[in-house]
């Protein structure tokens, strides 16, 4: 299935767009679509977190690795937040 | 009392008091308990002078700077920062402002507010709040440069 994840800040501005879209097998985990988008988006390395560790926002909550991604949820690329 | 709220511009003096007015009889209530004996007031300010990271980190001038939410998760994560910081540090109250969309040099785009029994547990919670905003809540700050 494809998954778009939605991205912010520096990313958003590297990618020239608000979102990428990753290909993955069905039910992806966080920690498959993080491999992916390092493998499928390698301009965006500087802002992806490492596939064991890191976290995605789904459906407006953090979220990682076994966490399964169904069709049709919101997912954010949240890294690299400079508020304050 | 815990409130936190994004806000759209600079948080400026009419703003912040238009803010608080809905907690202002909580508040007076908190304040004459007698269970407070500190409050800290931090304010975040665009400064001009910023690094470039795509000049090589050579310090510019800035105009403003955009800072963008991811909506509606920016506001609960500040809510639940809010709340975490202050069952952590004993405080008595917790007021934490952000601002969303353009500020410019000189203005405030941030406001934290605690009020605890010590002064130490206020200076220890705005550290914490601040190290942790910039972990949890979805804020990104863009840089609008001069000229």
């Amino acid at each position: 299935m494809q998954v778009e994840v939605l991205i912010f800040g520096a990313a958003s501005l590297g990618a020239k767009s608000d979102r990428v879209t990753v290909d993955v097998g069905e039910a992806p985990t966080v920690r498959e679509v993080l491999a992916a988008l390092h493998a499928q988006h390698p301009a965006l390395k500087f802002a992806l977190p490492p596939p064991a560790s890191g976290r995605l926002a789904v459906n407006h909550s953090f979220a990682r690795g076994d966490h399964a991604i169904r069709p049709g949820d919101e997912v954010a690329l949240i890294t690299l937040v400079g508020g304050g | 009392m815990v409130f936190a709220l994004i806000i759209d511009g600079p948080l400026t003096p009419e703003c912040v008091a238009r803010a608080l007015l809905a907690h202002a009889d909580q508040w007076r209530s908190l304040a004459h308990d007698g269970t407070i004996g500190a409050t800290l007031r931090f304010e975040g300010v665009v400064r001009r002078a910023e690094r470039d990271p795509e000049a090589a980190d050579v310090e510019r001038d800035l105009l403003a700077l955009d800072y963008q939410t991811y909506d509606p998760m920016a506001q609960r994560g500040l809510e639940a920062l809010a709340a975490s910081v202050a069952e952590r540090h004993g405080l008595r109250s917790i007021v934490a402002l952000h601002s969303r969309g353009r500020v410019g040099v000189g203005e405030v785009s941030f406001v934290l507010e605690v009020a605890a029994p010590h002064r130490v547990e206020t200076l220890a919670a705005v550290a914490d709040f601040i190290d942790r905003l910039k972990q949890d809540v979805p804020i990104w700050k863009r840089a609008v440069w001069a000229g």
